[in-house]
């Protein structure tokens, strides 16, 4: 899933300190799943934002919503109809919410309350990993299922590095090195030999460095 | 709104906020709000009661491993915990809110909690 945070709360009282009518808006998407961004959040930030301007001696009127998901047409474009006479709408959404808010709704002032951080799994309660840098070119199925790019501090696409030392990061030594635990994980599926292939520069244009990426599918399309 | 909030769960306030007061066991600008669990509390349930005037909000619920609904105030506390960061971010006092933990009938903890808190609002005023 996509994991979120919520920005800092003078960052977000500095964006909304001319606002009247504010419209905070979470999403029970990934964003609910990870705890940043779902009913639970957006009636604590309503109540911290209006705590914070009741501090600086401004009034305010927040309404709280949450809708399915911000990523698809059909739960945001209403927000054509009741959400241009709000000031601004504080979207508790990944980035991608509320860029497609900001494509949508043209007379909606979006404002984003999360900083969007990476896609990510559930370690635990509280505890989110990043898992998938959406590179667009897998190279996992070489791997064991371990994804180098993301989880190498260096994106090696053949390691480990020299410092990797005793199954850790040099960069980071309380993390696993993950080229460490690819060695393990095909030693145990006895393709340990498959190391010694030398995987080739790495193709990025895939990655989003040429501009947003599209995905069609054509039989689905209208 | 009194300048002080106390939340109690059902076990922890067993005598009447009133009787407590014309004791002058607890100051009278306290106001008690008795909750069946702390664990039912909320995030914004506190924070709002500063925005609605209260000066410190303090929550007292029962012991961490003898709570009746076994892991309600052990709720409660996390929850407080997570509005003292927010009055931090606000820059406000993170001690103007405050977790305590009592047994079951006792009277005094709560008590001492609600001076306690009153000692800090007067503090915190006379920064301001």
């Amino acid at each position: 899933m996509i994991i979120a945070e919520r920005k800092k709360l003078g960052e977000l009282l500095e964006m909304v300190k001319g606002c009247r009518r504010l419209l905070v808006l979470g999403c029970r998407g990934c964003v609910a799943v990870c705890s940043a961004g779902g009913d639970k959040e957006v009636s604590v930030l309503a109540s911290a934002i209006r705590l914070g301007l009741s501090r600086q001696g401004k009034e305010i009127e927040i309404e709280e919503r949450t809708l399915v998901r911000q990523c698809d047409p059909e739960y945001i474009d209403p927000l054509n109809e009741d959400a241009s006479d709000f000031d601004a709408v504080l979207s508790m959404a990944c980035g991608v919410g509320v860029n497609f808010i900001a494509d949508r709704c043209g007379k909606v002032n979006v404002l984003p309350a999360l900083d969007t951080t990476f896609y990510g799994a559930n370690l635990s309660s509280g505890e989110w990993k990043e898992m998938c840098a959406g590179c667009g070119a897998c190279v996992l199925h070489l791997t064991g299922g371990l994804c180098p790019v993301a989880r190498c501090a260096k994106s090696l696409s053949n390691g480990p590095c020299g410092g990797s030392q005793n199954g850790r990061c040099e960069i980071h030594p309380d993390v696993s090195c993950i080229w460490q635990q690819i060695y393990d994980k095909l030693s145990g599926l006895n393709r340990s030999d498959e190391m010694k292939n030398i995987m080739p520069m790495r193709d990025w244009t895939s990655a989003g460095h040429g501009g947003p990426r599209r995905r069609i599918r054509e039989d689905l399309l209208p | 709104m009194s300048r002080i909030k106390a939340i109690c769960c059902n076990y922890t306030l067993s005598v009447e906020p009133d009787a407590l007061k014309s004791a002058g066991l607890v100051p009278e600008d306290v106001e008690f709000e008795r909750l069946p669990c702390t664990g039912r509390l909320e995030v914004p349930e506190l924070l709002d009661a500063f925005t609605q005037g209260a000066a410190a909000v303090f929550v007292v619920g029962c012991e961490l491993d003898k709570c009746h609904n076994l892991s309600g105030s052990r709720r409660a506390s996390k929850r407080v915990a997570q509005a003292k960061k927010i009055l931090e971010e606000l820059d406000m006092d993170p001690g103007l809110v405050e977790m305590f933990f009592a047994g079951r009938g006792e009277t005094e903890p709560v008590v001492e909690a609600a001076r306690l808190m009153a000692a800090r609002a007067a503090r915190a005023k006379k920064a301001q």
